[in-house]
């Protein structure tokens, strides 16, 4: 990670000064914001390829699995290697995507047994994993990193404040010797514990002890006032790191593999045909959402990422008919829930909106006494404004939005009962029963509407001028009967009958 | 394999039935006698309540995996969160609103993938993943909001997420069983109309039930089921309590009022058991071990369950295998010894081998196993036994093809051609007569 970092940090500097890029990721603000949207962009653009292929709940068991998989290496890492457990570093990262793509494979098995179905066979797969992580996690693991809360929401409120520190300038490490005059020596009783005395006791017996001797690094030794030039420093958050990897590679394997994916999710029988592979994309697909699971883990734990995979492209899907248009959506909405998130978190709906206000009014309904500062979860928050993004798209979408498919609807309602008055008018006008099926008081229990519905269809169609009312019965005008017979017309060419008239 | 039902299941069900049922009555007793373990008050109630959930989500999770709606059960477990957070503000730490609210937060979840369903073109599953993780997320906000009021009565709220056997005391276990008492009763009411609509809702319809009406009965019990079992499972694990059970008894029955009973069995046996072997270390929570218990008795029935399960149409597919490779086998070592001379003349090994391959290896050592061949000094050789066998098998092939030849003209039953078995047992005497003078070689033909 650490070249990775540092090569970050120095494309980062062509744009902004060291103070400048300091102060940026010393804000938990910018961090949080920052970690979010790279969570929510990559999580975007391969859920909008599982919301394709019908497997978006996928994402769900890939998710829950990870944390098997992160537990099960953390503890391999802790106990039977002895190397200090993080969930950042790459071999857990590995492990853990591994069993992601483990579960797919469980999930697929339990399937083709054809003993289970397939919403039963992901129902069984991914509690009974979670289970057992979650009795590992209780039984073996005592971390502040890896808890029960941890688990549930991530720390993305707490990234920045885990970061690395890279040394650009005046970088001395310093190594502190026992004849270094910084030395702190110390005496140490070395029998005192054996023999169950006081160092005041005489049999006691000492040692020299440096108590600070040892490498230091630039930022340490700095802190620790060993060095007399400040060196130049960038503090990187780790989860910065780990995630900006995520989102690149989620970039390039779209933009990369942009054909083949949209061939064998549209049709993979198709790309089968023509030499693609689509075994393999489907495999591929499922290793990079489990890597975005696994590094999205630290910040916003194992069960809220799944709506950084679908709610976002669920949105984009309501907005377009077009896949590249989707993928652009997608991860935007995805960035703009995390932006705004934070300041959800912090009681601003989208910045200005306060909270405080709302919760006050409720006490002041129900006489409550309810504290009025919002402070909450910044990741759950960024998921509740992602999804009222996706409320947003649902109720105005142009196309597939409630306004708009209500307002169509409606209309064309209106088209259909137009022209069903007015083809009974012209069937019966000029017959024998037109004294009792035209006459305006009782048209309306022909139709067995009510008369109020009838008079406003009437009233309509005269505004129209399509028909008159002539000694209180209905007649098509000139007008009207051409539209009833241009109507027709339409209709019977467009089903393929041959003319009437 | 649905539909075809083994004979003596019946019995056999209800065998499995009585026996889990008392196994799990003695759990207590035997493990107290067996491993000297003191099984406090505290813990038979909590053995108590997880027996009562266990049987109310295995009986209600048969439907749900019967109507494949297996993850509707994981999204409602998880919508109902926000509504405990809510209660909680509203009426404070008290079960009953508690279970109101989550109980109200997951039928609008669900009311929530209707509407999205029916207005939208976003299909089941996508809609089922944005409400789990949004209701998720503001019941997760809500809790971080009341962990900032400083009060200490909102401690053991967040062990609905995870799911708290420990802190269930007897008046929660005589909510539970009352509650579950009235959604079994309405379960026992309107059994034929979940059944029907369970297994074909348009044939419902058309013979007058309101299915729409039916089906949001059914899914509001399920939700009372969830949002009982949210303290003991918590709302991640619920899906694995509800389901787990019905999965498992799939596999012994193929009879609803069976897999019901067996799943509600299944569901009390490893609520109980879970909460017994959590109780033996404090460091293992209830809920995960409930599951795990849940899971190994899936796994249990899908090896094991007679008729489906693995192990035996492993068993089935190998007897199959030998039978085929013996019958094959022993036609060509028939035709071979015919050609050369007589019925008993040997048959080289080298040839067998290289006709048969894999599958000759198979079918000679199940034939002498059978003793209808020995290997003599030069090749195998057909016992009076194998000689009779393969003589009755060229005759059934021979009648087969006459069958399949003249059947229509002689105007005989149709049968299926299952060739491997003697058609004397398919066809009525008169039609084997009819075929028998058809036979290429004989005098009618």
């Amino acid at each position: 990670m650490m070249p990775l970092e540092r090569f970050l940090i120095e494309f980062l500097l062509n744009f902004l000064t060291r103070g400048e890029l300091n102060a940026l990721l010393r804000s938990p603000q910018n961090t949080a914001t920052l970690i979010g949207c790279l969570i929510a962009i990559s999580g975007a653009l391969l859920g909008v390829f599982l919301l394709l292929r019908g497997m978006s709940l996928t994402s769900d068991a890939i998710s829950h699995t990870v944390l098997l998989g992160i537990v099960v290496a953390f503890l391999l890492m802790t106990k039977v290697f002895g190397v200090a457990g993080d969930t950042s570093s790459p071999w857990l990262i590995l492990g853990a995507s591994l069993a992601g793509v483990g579960t797919v494979l469980l999930t697929e098995m339990l399937y083709r047994s054809g003993l289970v179905r397939q919403d039963a066979a992901l129902g069984l797969a991914f509690p009974l994993l979670f289970a057992i992580a979650v009795i590992l996690v209780s039984r073996f693991v005592d971390d502040v990193h890896l808890d029960e809360d941890a688990v549930l929401v991530g720390e993305i409120g707490l990234a920045w404040a885990n970061s690395n520190s890279h040394c650009f300038e005046h970088c001395e490490t310093v190594t502190v010797t026992e004849d270094h005059p910084a030395a702190k020596m110390t005496r140490q009783c070395l029998n005192c514990r054996a023999l169950g005395i006081s160092p005041r006791d005489r049999r006691a017996e000492f040692i020299e002890v440096c108590g600070n001797c040892g490498d230091y690094s630039p930022a340490r030794a700095w802190s620790a006032g060993l060095l007399e030039r400040e060196p130049a420093l960038v503090f990187f958050p780790k989860s910065i790191a780990v995630t900006s990897i995520m989102t690149l590679l989620t970039l390039a394997f779209v933009l990369v593999f942009y054909k083949e994916l949209k061939l064998s999710t549209f049709d993979p029988a198709l790309a089968m045909a023509l030499g693609f592979r689509p075994g393999l994309m489907h495999y591929a697909l499922m290793i990079l959402v489990s890597l975005v699971a696994v590094g999205a883990f630290d910040a916003v734990g194992s069960i809220l990422v799944i709506a950084f995979f679908i709610i976002p492209p669920a949105a984009a899907y309501l907005l377009t008919d077009r896949l590249a248009l989707m993928l652009l959506l997608s991860p935007l909405i995805g960035a703009a829930g995390a932006y705004f998130g934070y300041d959800l978190a912090r009681g601003q709906l989208f910045g200005f909106i306060p909270i405080a206000e709302g919760i006050a009014a409720v006490n002041r309904l129900f006489g409550l006494a309810l504290i009025e500062a919002w402070d909450s979860s910044i990741s759950a928050s960024m998921v509740l404004m992602i999804f009222i993004l996706f409320t947003l798209a649902w109720v105005l979408s142009p196309r597939y939005g409630l306004i708009s498919t209500l307002i169509r609807r409606a209309i064309r309602r209106r088209l259909f009962e137009d022209q069903v008055v007015l083809a009974h008018i012209h069937n019966h006008q000029h017959t024998a029963q037109a004294a009792t099926e035209l006459r305006v008081a009782t048209l309306h229990a022909h139709f067995r509407w009510t008369p109020r519905k009838m008079g406003r269809v009437l009233a309509r169609l005269r505004a129209l001028g399509f028909i008159s009312i002539v000694a209180g019965g209905a007649l098509l005008t000139e007008r009207g009967d051409g539209h009833v017979h241009r109507f027709r017309k339409t209709m019977l060419e467009a089903h393929n009958m041959p003319g009437v008239d | 394999m649905a539909g075809r039902a083994f004979p003596g299941e019946d019995r056999r069900v209800w065998l499995i039935i009585a026996a889990i049922v008392l196994g799990g009555a003695l759990v207590i007793p035997l493990s107290q006698a067996l491993f000297g373990l003191r099984f406090t008050y505290t813990v038979r109630v909590v053995a108590l309540g997880g027996a009562i959930l266990g049987v109310l989500s295995g009986a209600l999770g048969c439907f749900a995996v019967l109507r494949r709606e297996s993850l509707v059960g994981d999204a409602l477990s998880h919508a109902a969160l926000p509504g405990v957070a809510i209660a909680f503000l509203l009426a404070g730490r008290e079960l009953s609103p508690l279970l109101i609210g989550a109980g109200v937060a997951s039928w609008l979840g669900l009311r929530f993938v209707a509407a999205l369903l029916t207005t939208t073109r976003i299909k089941q599953d996508t809609a089922l993943g944005i409400v789990l993780a949004s209701w998720f997320a503001a019941g997760i906000a809500l809790l971080a909001y009341i962990q900032s009021i400083p009060d200490a009565s909102q401690a053991g709220l967040d062990h609905f997420i995870f799911g708290q056997a420990a802190a269930i005391i007897e008046s929660d276990v005589r909510l539970v069983s009352a509650v579950g008492a009235v959604v079994l009763l309405a379960l026992a009411l309107f059994w034929k109309e979940f059944k029907l609509v369970t297994f074909d809702a348009e044939f419902a319809g058309a013979n007058g039930f309101r299915v729409g009406l039916i089906n949001a009965l059914l899914s509001t019990l399920v939700v009372v089921t969830i949002v009982l079992g949210l303290q003991l499972a918590g709302v991640i694990l619920m899906v694995g309590m509800l389901i787990a059970p019905g999965v498992a008894a799939r596999q012994w029955t193929q009879k609803l009022d069976q897999m019901v009973i067996l799943a509600a069995v299944f569901g009390a046996f490893s609520g109980g058991l879970g909460a017994v072997i959590s109780a033996l270390d404090s460091d293992i929570p209830t809920g995960p071990m409930i599951i795990v218990v849940a899971f190994a008795l899936v796994l249990m029935s899908l090896f094991l369950a007679p008729g489906r399960g693995l192990l035996w149409s492993r068993l089935r597919g190998r007897a199959n295998r030998r039978r085929f490779a013996a019958r094959n086998t022993l036609r060509d070592l028939y035709r071979y010894a015919l050609a050369h001379g007589a019925a008993e003349s040997p048959v080289p090994d080298a040839f067998i081998r290289g006709v048969g391959d894999r599958s000759a290896e198979l079918g000679l050592s199940q034939l002498r196993g059978d003793g209808h061949v020995r290997l003599g000094a030069d090749g195998w050789q057909l016992s009076q036994s194998g000689i009779d066998l393969a003589r009755r098998d060229g005759r059934n092939q021979a009648l087969w093809n006459v069958y399949r030849l003249h059947a229509h003209e002689l105007n005989l039953p149709i049968v299926a051609e299952e060739r491997y078995v003697d058609i004397a047992s398919r066809l009525p005497a008169a039609a084997i007569a009819e075929l028998e003078r058809r036979l290429p070689g004989s005098a009618g033909g």
